[in-house]
């Protein structure tokens, strides 16, 4: 008997993968987008004259001459931990309160509610620049110019209307009967929120909190007025070395490591949980 | 176990829909009551009125004598079954079966006691460790039943918990239903738009249409005798025949006309009860299961005339569909005697009408003026 060429398959069987221009693509985009800052990474390493030499080279001898410089002389560490505060400050707080705003949102019909959250939404239609002004002489007379604190209420601020409005969306896709069935359990409503909504939840909150932390560690424009010595977070300390005649390639070189290198390494960590919360909801039956 | 006591309950959501307009029903017990209905009918909003997970508009609900109506979902000692998600995704078989024991603060061994009676009961033994996701659909709802098992509720109530499986697990889930609310003594609330389930499962049912109360009868009575329009037709497969009576009244013999035939029907059935005008707006309901086919050459006084419109056949069961002066009327006969009569669309057929399987509705307020005359005499055998 011949056997027969084809195979029987079940039409919910993932497709095969058979486009191998798909890798083509996928190469250059990554070449595309990682050169650049691969090349700006090398520069951090190099030391002064190879950084600014008109020739390029790609191989040098590594130096810390450039870290060293930023570290030791310019006490950058200071930036780097005023960055960390805020940003898991700001983070911190924007989730809980708007984890919170975004269930209201999502489970409770209330008069007014689509306003309210289109009202959210239109706060991240606003360019920031155009409360620039305002905010610095609101800042200037609560006495918050430059300090930590400020930075993190407004950041929170900022990054708030994101952070509910995707939560509402995540919200909605959790059946209420999750919560319904714990309370006719004997819950109370927030004993149900805490055990059954909020893990349910995590995946997506995580994400959330990704996006909102990298939001607040390259926030520039608002750090770069309201800050000056003691609250200067590592965007607008880095910013110095770009500018002025004689730019030190190096040093700018490992600034970028410097700043780039906690996301990196941040989403490495939790990239299992961002894909995960980004697709849920496509996912679940 | 407790009794439970709806008074006059009603319920209007925003935008002024009236989802639940004044619904009394009591459920005595360790009886299984069925919320039976049309989609929309109100059923699903009442069980949640009485699980305390929407607010009442009105009316009262009181569970073992006391009035629950302002009391929280937690203080009413509810279990409840959804058709779907009523297990968390997050936790293990084991864990959700724990779930309403450890808000009681039981102790570990005491917990795991009572999950390994019912899991044995459910035979879910074996999926104790899994998550719910791992089950399949069957598991998972015997699962959520026995998450209503393990602690004592008052009254059970269970939304369309199997009308999510498939055909043959479902006809063995009512079965062990049946069982088990025997077994654990359990008051049973229990919605349904299934009149199978229905019929099979229930002590009594609750034909709910439009947010009112259409009838509450046990199984058979609800069958035999409806008390409306709408239960004589949402219960029974195929459904009723209705059509528009025609009465005629000759020398105080009333008749019906259906098709060219008149159809004699008894005097005193007649004249029993409320007034019947010969003249007067009346539907006439006929059950497939009580037409009996013919040949159609045969003589006999009760025969229609009709052409076969369509043939549905049913495995034991076939139905003719019968066209009769442009109405279609379904008769349903056994196979064997299906064999005799032509299929052939168009072909010639006609039934009989038995005159005491004839119902009578008022057509303008849709209740029965007349209830089949058969329904009478199993009353009478049943008194003597």
């Amino acid at each position: 008997m011949k056997k027969p060429t084809y195979s029987i398959e079940s039409p919910a069987a993932p497709l095969v993968q058979r486009n191998w221009w798909v890798y083509v693509v996928l190469t250059l985009v990554c070449l595309v987008n990682f050169v650049p800052y691969l090349w700006v990474v090398m520069t951090g390493f190099m030391d002064g004259a190879s950084a600014s030499s008109a020739t390029p080279a790609w191989f040098f001898t590594p130096s810390l001459e450039a870290f060293h410089y930023l570290i030791v002389e310019k006490g950058i560490m200071k930036n780097f931990f005023n960055s960390v505060i805020v940003s898991l400050a700001s983070t911190f707080f924007s989730v809980t309160i708007g984890m919170f705003c975004a269930y209201a949102l999502a489970r409770y019909d209330f008069t007014g509610r689509d306003d309210v959250s289109f009202w959210v939404l239109t706060n991240r239609m606003m360019p920031p620049v155009a409360v620039l002004i305002p905010i610095f002489v609101t800042f200037q007379t609560a006495g918050l110019l430059d300090t930590l604190v400020g930075l993190v209420i407004l950041y929170t601020a900022m990054q708030l209307p994101f952070v509910v409005w995707m939560l509402t969306g995540y919200f909605r896709d959790i059946p209420r009967r999750y919560e319904e069935s714990a309370m006719v359990d004997g819950d109370t409503w927030f004993a149900a929120f805490r055990k059954v909504t909020l893990p349910l939840m995590m995946p997506s909150i995580t994400a959330t909190s990704i996006f909102v932390m990298i939001l607040s560690w390259n926030e520039f424009a608002f750090a770069t007025f309201l800050t000056s010595t003691q609250a200067k977070t590592m965007p607008p300390a880095i910013m110095a070395y770009s500018i002025g005649a004689d730019i030190r390639w190096n040093v700018l070189g490992a600034a970028v490591v410097l700043i780039t290198a906690p996301l990196i390494l941040f989403v490495l960590l939790l990239q299992r949980q961002l894909i995960s919360g980004l697709s849920q909801g496509t996912v679940r039956k | 176990m407790a009794d439970l006591q709806i008074d006059n309950l009603a319920k209007t959501f925003k935008g002024g829909f009236e989802a639940v307009r004044g619904i009394s029903l009591d459920v005595a017990d360790r009886e299984a009551v069925f919320l039976l209905g049309p989609s929309g009918a109100g059923k699903t909003t009442t069980l949640r009125l009485v699980a305390g997970l929407e607010e009442a508009g009105a009316g009262r609900i009181m569970i073992g004598g006391r009035d629950v109506t302002q009391w929280t979902p937690r203080e009413r000692n509810l279990a409840m079954v959804y058709d779907k998600h009523s297990l968390f995704p997050h936790l293990s078989v084991f864990e959700n079966l724990a779930y309403p024991l450890r808000i009681r603060k039981m102790a570990e061994g005491d917990i795991r006691r009572h999950i390994a009676g019912v899991a044995e009961t459910l035979q879910i033994e074996k999926f104790l460790e899994r998550r719910p996701n791992q089950l399949s659909g069957g598991q998972m709802q015997r699962v959520a039943i026995g998450r209503a098992l393990v602690r004592d509720a008052d009254v059970f109530l269970l939304d369309e918990p199997i009308s999510h499986l498939d055909a043959q697990l479902r006809a063995r889930m009512r079965v062990e239903f049946k069982r088990l609310q025997r077994e654990f003594k359990a008051t049973m609330l229990y919605v349904s738009h299934d009149q199978l389930e229905a019929m099979t499962m229930a002590d009594r049912i609750v034909l709910i249409n439009k947010g009112r109360i259409e009838q509450i009868a046990a199984p058979q009575d609800l069958f035999d005798r409806p008390e409306t329009l709408f239960a004589a037709t949402f219960v029974g497969e195929p459904p009723m025949n209705v059509m528009k009576a025609v009465i005629s009244e000759a020398n105080g013999c009333h008749s019906l006309r259906v098709g060219d035939t008149y159809i004699e029907v008894d005097h005193d059935w007649m004249q029993d009860g409320e007034a019947v005008k010969p003249g007067g707006n009346y539907v006439l309901g006929l059950r497939p299961q009580q037409l009996c086919l013919n040949p159609p050459d045969a003589e006999h006084p009760c025969r229609v005339q009709g052409k076969v419109f369509a043939v549905e056949t049913l495995g034991s069961r076939v139905v003719f569909d019968i066209e009769v002066e442009g109405q279609v009327i379904r008769a349903m006969t056994t196979i064997d005697a299906a064999l005799k009569y032509p299929r052939a669309i168009g072909a010639p057929i006609a039934f009989r009408i038995d005159p005491d399987f004839v119902y009578l509705f008022d057509a303008d307020t849709g209740r029965t003026v007349r209830q089949a005359r058969f329904t009478r005499q199993r009353a009478a055998r049943h008194h003597t």
